[in-house]
Protein backbone atom coordinates (compact mmCIF):
# COMPACT_ATOMS: atom_id res chain seq x y z
CA UNK A 1 0.00 0.00 0.00
CA UNK A 2 1.16 3.16 -0.85
CA UNK A 3 0.54 6.38 0.98
CA UNK A 4 1.26 9.97 0.02
CA UNK A 5 3.70 12.61 1.80
CA UNK A 6 1.10 14.52 2.85
CA UNK A 7 -1.44 11.75 3.67
CA UNK A 8 2.13 10.96 5.91
CA UNK A 9 2.37 14.02 7.83
CA UNK A 10 -1.45 14.20 8.77
CA UNK A 11 -1.10 10.33 9.88
CA UNK A 12 2.04 11.90 12.11
CA UNK A 13 0.04 14.65 13.13
CA UNK A 14 -2.32 12.48 14.19
CA UNK A 15 0.01 10.45 16.02
CA UNK A 16 1.89 13.27 18.26
CA UNK A 17 -1.65 15.39 19.15
CA UNK A 18 -2.63 13.99 22.78
CA UNK A 19 -5.84 12.49 22.37
CA UNK A 20 -4.85 10.57 25.03
CA UNK A 21 -8.13 8.70 25.37
CA UNK A 22 -7.12 6.33 22.47
CA UNK A 23 -4.30 5.10 24.77
CA UNK A 24 -5.19 1.14 25.70
CA UNK A 25 -2.84 -0.50 27.76
CA UNK A 26 -3.28 -4.35 29.42
CA UNK A 27 -3.24 -5.49 33.06
CA UNK A 28 0.27 -6.96 33.47
CA UNK A 29 -0.88 -9.27 36.29
CA UNK A 30 -4.11 -9.36 37.76
CA UNK A 31 -5.23 -5.96 40.14
CA UNK A 32 -8.31 -4.74 41.29
CA UNK A 33 -10.25 -1.65 39.96
CA UNK A 34 -10.87 0.48 42.98
CA UNK A 35 -13.61 3.25 43.16
CA UNK A 36 -11.04 5.67 43.91
CA UNK A 37 -6.95 6.08 43.54
CA UNK A 38 -6.10 4.78 47.11
CA UNK A 39 -5.03 1.31 47.81
CA UNK A 40 -7.68 1.46 50.76
CA UNK A 41 -10.64 2.37 48.25
CA UNK A 42 -13.25 0.37 47.89
CA UNK A 43 -12.76 -2.35 45.17
CA UNK A 44 -14.96 -2.15 42.19
CA UNK A 45 -13.94 -5.55 40.54
CA UNK A 46 -10.43 -8.00 40.28
CA UNK A 47 -9.13 -7.39 36.69
CA UNK A 48 -7.12 -10.55 35.53
CA UNK A 49 -4.04 -10.48 33.36
CA UNK A 50 -4.23 -8.94 30.20
CA UNK A 51 -7.44 -7.58 30.30
CA UNK A 52 -7.77 -4.64 27.86
CA UNK A 53 -8.38 -1.28 29.64
CA UNK A 54 -8.45 2.56 28.03
CA UNK A 55 -6.70 4.72 29.59
CA UNK A 56 -8.47 8.24 30.82
CA UNK A 57 -6.19 9.84 32.86
CA UNK A 58 -2.99 9.32 34.86
CA UNK A 59 -2.72 10.71 38.68
CA UNK A 60 0.52 10.16 40.93
CA UNK A 61 0.77 6.03 40.76
CA UNK A 62 -2.76 5.69 39.27
CA UNK A 63 -4.65 5.74 35.97
CA UNK A 64 -7.79 6.29 35.67
CA UNK A 65 -9.28 3.27 33.29
CA UNK A 66 -12.18 2.09 31.62
CA UNK A 67 -12.20 -1.81 31.93
CA UNK A 68 -15.24 -4.40 31.74
CA UNK A 69 -17.49 -1.68 31.23
CA UNK A 70 -16.44 0.08 34.40
CA UNK A 71 -14.29 3.07 35.11
CA UNK A 72 -12.08 2.86 38.00
CA UNK A 73 -8.58 3.67 38.80
CA UNK A 74 -5.85 0.76 38.93
CA UNK A 75 -1.71 0.94 39.77
CA UNK A 76 0.24 2.43 36.73
CA UNK A 77 2.59 0.03 37.23
CA UNK A 78 -0.05 -2.99 37.28
CA UNK A 79 -0.51 -1.85 33.27
CA UNK A 80 1.49 -2.20 30.21
CA UNK A 81 1.15 -0.29 27.23
CA UNK A 82 0.53 -1.62 23.60
CA UNK A 83 -1.06 -4.54 22.03
CA UNK A 84 -2.30 -7.89 23.67
CA UNK A 85 0.22 -10.39 22.18
CA UNK A 86 2.93 -7.72 24.67
CA UNK A 87 4.98 -7.13 21.30
CA UNK A 88 4.56 -3.41 21.60
CA UNK A 89 2.06 -0.64 19.95
CA UNK A 90 0.18 -1.37 17.06
CA UNK A 91 -0.40 0.94 14.51
CA UNK A 92 -3.51 3.17 15.00
CA UNK A 93 -2.85 4.23 18.39
CA UNK A 94 -1.34 7.85 19.34
CA UNK A 95 2.15 6.10 19.01
CA UNK A 96 1.62 4.89 15.97
CA UNK A 97 4.34 7.21 14.70
CA UNK A 98 7.40 4.34 15.78
CA UNK A 99 5.27 1.54 14.29
CA UNK A 100 5.60 3.66 11.43
CA UNK A 101 9.05 4.15 11.68
CA UNK A 102 9.44 0.40 11.85
CA UNK A 103 11.95 -0.66 9.28
CA UNK A 104 9.66 -4.16 9.22
CA UNK A 105 9.62 -4.61 5.19
CA UNK A 106 10.81 -3.35 1.98
CA UNK A 107 7.63 -1.10 0.86
CA UNK A 108 7.90 1.64 -0.33
CA UNK A 109 6.42 3.54 2.77
CA UNK A 110 8.32 1.83 5.26
CA UNK A 111 11.45 3.23 3.44
CA UNK A 112 10.31 7.01 3.10
CA UNK A 113 9.58 7.36 7.09
CA UNK A 114 12.91 5.10 8.06
CA UNK A 115 14.71 7.63 6.12
CA UNK A 116 12.28 10.55 7.31
CA UNK A 117 13.94 9.22 10.89
CA UNK A 118 16.32 12.38 11.38
CA UNK A 119 19.07 12.82 13.96
CA UNK A 120 21.69 11.18 16.64
CA UNK A 121 21.78 7.82 15.15
CA UNK A 122 24.78 6.18 16.48
CA UNK A 123 26.74 6.85 12.67
CA UNK A 124 25.96 10.48 13.01
CA UNK A 125 27.19 10.63 16.43
CA UNK A 126 30.48 8.61 15.29
CA UNK A 127 30.50 11.50 12.36
CA UNK A 128 30.35 14.38 14.57
CA UNK A 129 32.87 17.33 14.56
CA UNK A 130 32.92 18.98 17.61
CA UNK A 131 30.83 22.60 17.11
CA UNK A 132 31.76 25.35 19.66
CA UNK A 133 28.87 27.35 18.10
CA UNK A 134 25.85 24.89 19.23
CA UNK A 135 27.59 24.87 22.29
CA UNK A 136 27.61 28.84 22.88
CA UNK A 137 23.92 28.49 21.21
CA UNK A 138 22.93 26.17 23.77
CA UNK A 139 24.63 28.36 26.28
CA UNK A 140 22.93 31.52 25.62
CA UNK A 141 19.43 30.11 26.68
CA UNK A 142 20.10 29.12 30.08
CA UNK A 143 17.77 30.14 32.43
CA UNK A 144 18.61 32.17 35.19
CA UNK A 145 17.50 30.71 39.61
CA UNK A 146 14.52 33.92 39.46
CA UNK A 147 13.21 32.37 35.94
CA UNK A 148 13.15 28.63 37.19
CA UNK A 149 11.38 29.77 40.41
CA UNK A 150 8.84 32.22 38.30
CA UNK A 151 7.83 28.86 36.19
CA UNK A 152 7.41 27.12 39.23
CA UNK A 153 5.56 29.72 41.13
CA UNK A 154 3.37 29.78 38.14
CA UNK A 155 2.93 25.72 37.63
CA UNK A 156 1.86 25.61 41.49
CA UNK A 157 5.05 24.19 41.56
CA UNK A 158 5.78 23.87 45.71
CA UNK A 159 9.25 22.05 46.46
CA UNK A 160 9.12 19.37 49.18
CA UNK A 161 11.48 17.77 51.37
CA UNK A 162 12.75 14.32 50.14
CA UNK A 163 15.26 11.90 50.49
CA UNK A 164 17.04 9.58 47.81
CA UNK A 165 16.23 6.01 47.98
CA UNK A 166 18.39 2.88 47.60
CA UNK A 167 17.38 0.24 44.79
CA UNK A 168 16.12 -1.85 47.75
CA UNK A 169 13.49 1.12 48.65
CA UNK A 170 15.51 2.20 52.02
CA UNK A 171 16.37 6.00 52.33
CA UNK A 172 20.33 6.83 51.24
CA UNK A 173 22.31 8.37 54.23
CA UNK A 174 23.35 10.77 52.36
CA UNK A 175 23.70 12.00 49.32
CA UNK A 176 27.12 10.83 47.51
CA UNK B 1 46.51 -8.38 30.67
CA UNK B 2 43.54 -8.21 28.51
CA UNK B 3 43.23 -6.37 25.28
CA UNK B 4 40.58 -3.11 26.35
CA UNK B 5 43.06 -3.17 28.90
CA UNK B 6 46.08 -2.83 26.98
CA UNK B 7 43.93 -0.50 24.57
CA UNK B 8 43.31 1.99 27.20
CA UNK B 9 46.95 1.31 28.71
CA UNK B 10 48.00 2.65 24.74
CA UNK B 11 45.24 5.35 24.69
CA UNK B 12 46.81 6.64 28.59
CA UNK B 13 49.97 6.70 27.11
CA UNK B 14 49.57 8.62 24.21
CA UNK B 15 48.02 11.08 26.17
CA UNK B 16 50.42 11.39 28.67
CA UNK B 17 52.79 11.40 26.26
CA UNK B 18 51.43 14.31 24.34
CA UNK B 19 50.84 16.31 27.27
CA UNK B 20 54.77 15.71 28.38
CA UNK B 21 55.73 16.95 25.16
CA UNK B 22 53.59 19.85 25.62
CA UNK B 23 55.70 20.88 28.44
CA UNK B 24 58.83 20.26 26.89
CA UNK B 25 59.21 16.95 29.18
CA UNK B 26 60.94 13.59 28.11
CA UNK B 27 58.72 11.18 27.74
CA UNK B 28 59.43 8.07 25.73
CA UNK B 29 57.18 4.33 25.28
CA UNK B 30 60.35 2.58 26.12
CA UNK B 31 60.25 4.53 29.31
CA UNK B 32 56.94 3.15 30.85
CA UNK B 33 56.90 1.52 33.67
CA UNK B 34 52.87 -0.14 32.80
CA UNK B 35 52.71 -1.23 36.42
CA UNK B 36 53.10 2.36 37.46
CA UNK B 37 50.51 3.34 34.93
CA UNK B 38 48.09 0.90 36.42
CA UNK B 39 48.18 2.23 39.61
CA UNK B 40 48.19 5.84 38.13
CA UNK B 41 44.53 4.93 36.67
CA UNK B 42 43.37 3.56 40.06
CA UNK B 43 44.61 6.42 42.16
CA UNK B 44 43.77 9.00 39.65
CA UNK B 45 43.04 11.49 42.02
CA UNK B 46 39.34 13.72 42.00
CA UNK B 47 38.82 15.85 39.01
CA UNK B 48 38.24 19.07 40.23
CA UNK B 49 34.54 21.45 39.68
CA UNK B 50 36.20 23.90 36.91
CA UNK B 51 38.13 20.93 34.91
CA UNK B 52 34.84 18.43 35.04
CA UNK B 53 33.26 21.77 33.57
CA UNK B 54 35.78 22.14 30.71
CA UNK B 55 35.23 18.43 30.05
CA UNK B 56 31.49 18.55 29.36
CA UNK B 57 31.67 21.49 27.25
CA UNK B 58 34.16 19.69 25.31
CA UNK B 59 31.91 16.26 25.53
CA UNK B 60 28.62 18.30 24.48
CA UNK B 61 30.52 20.15 21.56
CA UNK B 62 30.95 16.27 20.24
CA UNK B 63 27.54 15.94 20.71
CA UNK B 64 26.03 18.92 19.53
CA UNK B 65 28.19 18.62 16.03
CA UNK B 66 26.30 15.00 15.42
CA UNK B 67 23.13 17.25 15.82
CA UNK B 68 22.14 20.89 16.12
CA UNK B 69 19.63 22.35 18.84
CA UNK B 70 16.39 23.11 17.48
CA UNK B 71 15.82 26.26 16.34
CA UNK B 72 12.83 27.75 18.33
CA UNK B 73 14.45 29.62 21.25
CA UNK B 74 11.14 30.12 23.24
CA UNK B 75 11.23 26.10 23.61
CA UNK B 76 14.43 26.10 24.77
CA UNK B 77 14.19 28.59 26.91
CA UNK B 78 11.01 26.65 28.56
CA UNK B 79 13.24 23.46 28.75
CA UNK B 80 15.84 25.75 30.74
CA UNK B 81 13.78 27.06 32.84
CA UNK B 82 12.17 23.68 33.76
CA UNK B 83 15.26 21.70 33.57
CA UNK B 84 16.83 24.48 36.29
CA UNK B 85 14.42 24.16 38.32
CA UNK B 86 14.60 20.12 38.53
CA UNK B 87 18.69 20.70 39.19
CA UNK B 88 18.54 23.59 41.73
CA UNK B 89 16.14 20.30 43.60
CA UNK B 90 19.93 18.63 43.43
CA UNK B 91 22.72 19.00 45.45
CA UNK B 92 24.70 20.19 42.57
CA UNK B 93 22.38 23.58 42.15
CA UNK B 94 25.27 26.00 41.45
CA UNK B 95 26.29 24.46 38.13
CA UNK B 96 26.17 26.01 34.81
CA UNK B 97 23.40 23.96 34.18
CA UNK B 98 22.27 24.61 30.56
CA UNK B 99 19.40 22.22 28.83
CA UNK B 100 19.20 21.66 25.21
CA UNK B 101 15.93 20.51 22.55
CA UNK B 102 17.97 18.83 19.91
CA UNK B 103 16.72 19.08 16.74
CA UNK B 104 16.01 15.35 16.30
CA UNK B 105 13.19 13.09 15.75
CA UNK B 106 15.05 9.52 17.44
CA UNK B 107 13.77 9.41 21.16
CA UNK B 108 16.37 10.33 23.25
CA UNK B 109 18.28 12.03 26.28
CA UNK B 110 21.50 12.75 26.98
CA UNK B 111 23.73 14.40 29.30
CA UNK B 112 27.39 15.66 30.12
CA UNK B 113 29.83 16.22 32.97
CA UNK B 114 29.50 19.84 34.39
CA UNK B 115 25.34 20.20 34.05
CA UNK B 116 24.63 20.12 30.19
CA UNK B 117 21.24 18.28 29.35
CA UNK B 118 19.86 17.24 25.64
CA UNK B 119 16.96 16.04 25.24
CA UNK B 120 15.81 14.87 21.51
CA UNK B 121 12.54 16.42 19.89
CA UNK B 122 11.41 12.67 19.31
CA UNK B 123 11.68 12.47 23.29
CA UNK B 124 9.37 15.52 23.89
CA UNK B 125 6.61 14.87 21.27
CA UNK B 126 6.31 11.24 23.32
CA UNK B 127 5.67 13.40 26.46
CA UNK B 128 2.33 13.91 27.92
CA UNK B 129 2.92 16.84 30.83
CA UNK B 130 5.65 18.68 31.95
CA UNK B 131 5.99 16.34 34.95
CA UNK B 132 7.43 13.44 32.61
CA UNK B 133 9.70 16.39 31.23
CA UNK B 134 11.05 16.63 34.67
CA UNK B 135 11.56 12.94 35.27
CA UNK B 136 13.33 12.79 32.24
CA UNK B 137 15.80 15.81 32.86
CA UNK B 138 15.78 14.61 36.64
CA UNK B 139 17.19 11.63 35.28
CA UNK B 140 19.89 12.99 33.31
CA UNK B 141 20.93 15.48 36.23
CA UNK B 142 20.82 12.80 37.80
CA UNK B 143 23.90 11.03 35.46
CA UNK B 144 25.33 14.68 36.40
CA UNK B 145 25.43 15.07 40.21
CA UNK B 146 26.38 11.17 40.68
CA UNK B 147 29.52 12.27 37.91
CA UNK B 148 28.63 9.03 35.74
CA UNK B 149 29.89 10.23 32.74
CA UNK B 150 32.66 11.82 34.43
CA UNK B 151 33.93 8.20 36.15
CA UNK B 152 33.07 6.53 32.89
CA UNK B 153 35.26 8.52 30.83
CA UNK B 154 38.13 8.35 33.82
CA UNK B 155 38.01 5.04 33.85
CA UNK B 156 38.78 4.91 30.07
CA UNK B 157 42.37 6.47 31.56
CA UNK B 158 42.56 9.57 28.91
CA UNK B 159 41.79 12.18 31.21
CA UNK B 160 44.83 11.38 32.83
CA UNK B 161 45.96 14.19 30.60
CA UNK B 162 44.16 16.38 32.91
CA UNK B 163 46.30 15.85 36.09
CA UNK B 164 49.38 15.89 33.60
CA UNK B 165 48.92 19.26 32.67
CA UNK B 166 46.07 20.51 30.51
CA UNK B 167 46.40 23.66 32.15
CA UNK B 168 43.20 25.51 30.45
CA UNK B 169 40.93 22.69 31.27
CA UNK B 170 41.51 23.81 34.96
CA UNK B 171 40.16 27.27 34.57
CA UNK B 172 37.12 26.02 33.53
CA UNK B 173 37.81 27.58 29.98
CA UNK B 174 37.68 26.34 26.76
CA UNK B 175 40.13 24.29 25.52
CA UNK B 176 41.08 23.29 21.81
CA UNK B 177 43.21 20.35 22.63
CA UNK B 178 40.88 18.92 25.21
CA UNK B 179 37.80 19.05 23.14
CA UNK B 180 39.51 17.20 20.01
CA UNK B 181 40.79 14.90 22.80
CA UNK B 182 37.43 14.31 24.24
CA UNK B 183 36.11 13.82 20.92
CA UNK B 184 36.69 10.37 20.31
CA UNK B 185 35.99 8.84 23.84
CA UNK B 186 32.75 10.82 23.98
CA UNK B 187 31.42 8.99 20.70
CA UNK B 188 32.85 5.70 21.82
CA UNK B 189 30.79 6.69 25.24
CA UNK B 190 27.67 7.73 24.13
CA UNK B 191 27.59 5.02 21.10
CA UNK B 192 28.22 1.87 23.85
CA UNK B 193 26.14 3.96 26.99
CA UNK B 194 27.00 3.72 31.23
CA UNK B 195 26.46 0.75 33.48
CA UNK B 196 22.82 -0.52 33.84
CA UNK B 197 23.25 0.26 37.47
CA UNK B 198 24.16 3.94 36.75
CA UNK B 199 21.41 3.80 34.35
CA UNK B 200 19.02 2.53 37.46
CA UNK B 201 20.67 4.87 39.80
CA UNK B 202 19.91 7.48 37.66
CA UNK B 203 15.84 6.61 37.01
CA UNK B 204 15.72 6.79 41.17
CA UNK B 205 17.42 9.71 41.54
CA UNK B 206 15.04 11.78 38.41
CA UNK B 207 12.05 10.58 40.79
CA UNK B 208 13.07 11.93 43.90
CA UNK B 209 14.63 15.68 41.93
CA UNK B 210 10.61 15.90 39.91
CA UNK B 211 9.14 15.53 43.49
CA UNK B 212 11.35 17.65 45.56
CA UNK B 213 10.62 20.29 42.37
CA UNK B 214 7.02 19.69 43.53
CA UNK B 215 5.60 17.70 40.51
CA UNK B 216 3.91 14.75 40.12
CA UNK B 217 6.83 12.31 40.87
CA UNK B 218 5.49 9.59 38.15
CA UNK B 219 6.47 11.49 35.41
CA UNK B 220 9.64 9.04 34.62
CA UNK B 221 7.93 6.45 35.29
CA UNK B 222 5.30 7.30 32.90
CA UNK B 223 7.56 8.29 30.11
CA UNK B 224 9.31 4.41 30.67
CA UNK B 225 6.19 3.02 30.50
CA UNK B 226 5.50 4.93 27.48
CA UNK B 227 8.70 3.65 25.97
CA UNK B 228 8.38 0.14 27.08
CA UNK B 229 5.38 0.23 25.21
CA UNK B 230 6.98 0.97 21.40
CA UNK B 231 8.11 -1.48 19.40
CA UNK B 232 11.50 -2.30 20.09
CA UNK B 233 12.52 -2.77 16.55
CA UNK B 234 11.41 0.76 16.40
CA UNK B 235 14.26 2.88 14.24
CA UNK B 236 13.28 6.29 16.71
CA UNK B 237 14.95 3.92 19.95
CA UNK B 238 17.71 2.07 18.32
CA UNK B 239 19.92 4.08 20.31
CA UNK B 240 18.32 4.59 23.54
CA UNK B 241 17.88 1.04 23.74
CA UNK B 242 21.20 -0.04 22.49
CA UNK B 243 22.56 2.53 25.77
CA UNK B 244 20.13 1.96 28.68
CA UNK B 245 18.25 -1.42 30.08
CA UNK B 246 15.26 -2.60 28.96
CA UNK B 247 12.40 0.17 29.77
CA UNK B 248 10.64 -2.92 31.21
CA UNK B 249 13.61 -3.89 33.34
CA UNK B 250 14.13 -0.39 34.51
CA UNK B 251 10.43 0.22 35.69
CA UNK B 252 11.04 -3.16 37.65
CA UNK B 253 14.12 -1.58 39.56
CA UNK B 254 12.13 1.78 39.65
CA UNK B 255 9.01 0.62 41.47
CA UNK B 256 10.98 -1.95 43.73
CA UNK B 257 12.54 1.07 44.98
CA UNK B 258 10.09 3.61 45.16
CA UNK B 259 7.65 1.12 47.24
CA UNK B 260 4.93 2.86 48.36
CA UNK B 261 7.03 6.45 49.12
CA UNK B 262 5.35 7.96 46.41
CA UNK B 263 1.88 6.88 47.02
CA UNK B 264 0.50 10.04 48.22
CA UNK B 265 1.33 12.76 45.61
CA UNK B 266 -2.49 12.30 43.71
CA UNK B 267 -2.85 15.76 43.82
CA UNK B 268 0.93 17.09 42.81
CA UNK B 269 0.68 19.29 39.51
CA UNK B 270 1.42 17.19 36.10
CA UNK B 271 1.15 20.71 34.27
CA UNK B 272 -0.50 19.04 30.99
CA UNK B 273 -1.65 22.50 29.52
CA UNK B 274 1.32 24.54 29.95
CA UNK B 275 3.70 21.81 28.32
CA UNK B 276 1.29 21.15 25.36
CA UNK B 277 1.04 24.94 25.31
CA UNK B 278 4.94 25.26 25.07
CA UNK B 279 5.72 22.27 22.79
CA UNK B 280 2.95 22.85 20.37
CA UNK B 281 5.10 24.29 17.67
CA UNK B 282 7.34 20.84 17.43
CA UNK B 283 4.26 18.53 17.24
CA UNK B 284 2.94 19.49 14.24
Amino acid sequence: MKIGLGALIALLCCAVTPVLAAETGYTLRSTDLKLRPFLDAETLQALPVNTRVDILQRQGAWMRVNSLKQQGWVRMLSVRLGSADQGGQEDGGWLSVFALGKPRSSSPTTATVTTGVRGFSEEELKASTPSPAEFDKLASFAATPDQAAALAAAGALATRQVPYYADNGKPERSAK
Amino acid sequence: MNLRLMTRLVALVVLLGGCAGQNGEKFSLQNVDVGALVSNIKGLREVGEPEEISVGRGVAETLLGARPLQPDPELQRYVNAVGLWVARQSERPGLPWHFGVSDSDQVNAFATPGGNVIITLGMLRILRNEAELAGVIGHEVGHVVRKHHLNALRKEAFLGMLGQGVTAASQGRRSEKLVQALAGPTKELYARGLDKDDEFEADRVGVVLAARAGYDPWGLPSALQTLAGIKPDSTYLALLLKTHPAPSARLEKLAAAMTDHFDGYTDAPQQAQRFHRMTAGVRQ
